[in-house]
């Protein structure tokens, strides 16, 4: 192997570096249509969304998503929901952030109603972290 | 001369990538300031003490928001009034802050009409009287006396918590119950709670 082979691989490992960085690393057992919803703002470090269900409900739209944390060790969930409506602008002024803690193998069922009977799509926006 | 070269162009690869890795550390949404001044996010998660906090209230009024407009309560657009919130903690807490934020959420929701809480009636009874026996306005321009609209719901508030306390530990439980009452009937026709746990550590 020449020196400028090296180089080239040593500098596509760098650029693929760089780019997963900018990835979405859901878990593995989040299915392929909850990942869709799923905006992650850190690595999911185990943590999968393994359903979400969506119901409109007296002209508000209720999502309910199941959290199962992967691993034994505790995980620190940040989660709120971002309501969107048919043009893709937010709707409401934007949901508080909120704490969950998941013990290790736990599973807790986070619940969002949307502010008002304009929004017709959502995302849930989420952060894992281990405790302090 | 051509090995050197590469070498230097491997040498700023490679020390380029930590500093990559630093840049996408993970972060939280917190509020975690220490000896700085900086504007946080009104939304993130406040864990500066484990006393009532504004992630607290923005809780409360979120889970009972949708709890109403879930429940479809206000089919044809109600009124409703505030009545009073009870704090029953030991800390001093401006319970009212949390209905407003309720009210704020319903108002923009357009599902529901609020009518003037008691607290807010003086106002509106002074400028009624203003614009009715001042003699100032055009008569055909000044609201009517004996013209409002009267609350179908009253909507009413507690707060409690149960402190406990140890040399390494306090653990706060909130328990925040709203109910919304039918003012001819008396009865409840919603209720809904919001419990928080926060524990603090030394």
């Amino acid at each position: 192997m020449t020196l400028r082979s090296m180089l080239a691989i040593a500098a596509t490992a760098w650029l693929a570096l760089a780019g997963s960085a900018q990835a979405q690393y859901h878990d593995p057992a989040t299915p392929p249509a909850v990942a869709d919803k799923l905006f992650l703002t850190s690595d999911a470090k185990g943590v999968a969304v393994t359903e979400m269900r969506i119901q409109p409900k007296n002209g508000v739209l209720v999502v309910q998503a199941d959290l199962l944390n992967m691993r034994h060790n505790e995980r620190m969930v940040y989660y709120r929901f971002r309501w969107v409506d048919s043009a893709g602008n937010q709707v409401g002024d934007g949901e508080s952030w909120k704490q969950l803690p998941l013990m290790g193998m736990g599973r807790q069922t986070v619940k969002g109603v949307s502010p008002s009977s304009e929004a017709n799509d959502f995302q849930l926006e989420m952060n894992v972290d281990r405790p302090r | 001369m051509i090995l050197s070269r590469y070498s230097l162009l491997l040498a700023a690869l490679v020390g380029t990538m930590p500093l990559t890795a630093c840049e996408n550390a993970p972060s939280t949404p917190t509020v975690r300031f220490d000896r700085q001044v900086n504007y946080g996010d009104a939304k993130g998660v406040e864990l500066v003490t484990n006393e009532f906090g504004s992630s607290d209230l923005q809780m409360i009024a979120e889970k009972m928001t949708g709890s109403l407009l879930e429940t479809g309560i206000f089919q044809g657009r109600p009124t409703v009034t505030i009545s009073t919130v009870k704090n029953k903690t030991s800390e001093y807490i401006d319970t009212t802050n949390v209905m407003h934020s309720i009210q704020t959420a319903l108002v923009k929701s357009g599902k529901v009409r609020f009518v003037r809480s008691i607290n807010e009636m003086q106002s509106g009874v002074d400028e009624l009287q203003r614009q009715n026996q001042s003699g100032l306005y055009k008569q055909n321009s000044t609201a009517k006396i004996g013209n409002m609209t009267a609350a179908r719901y009253s909507m009413e508030g507690e707060l409690t918590s149960i402190v406990k306390q140890t040399a390494a530990t306090k653990d706060v439980y909130y328990k925040f119950t709203l109910k919304l009452f039918d003012v001819e009937e008396g009865t409840i026709e919603w209720q809904d709670e919001k419990e928080i746990r926060k524990t603090t550590r030394r």
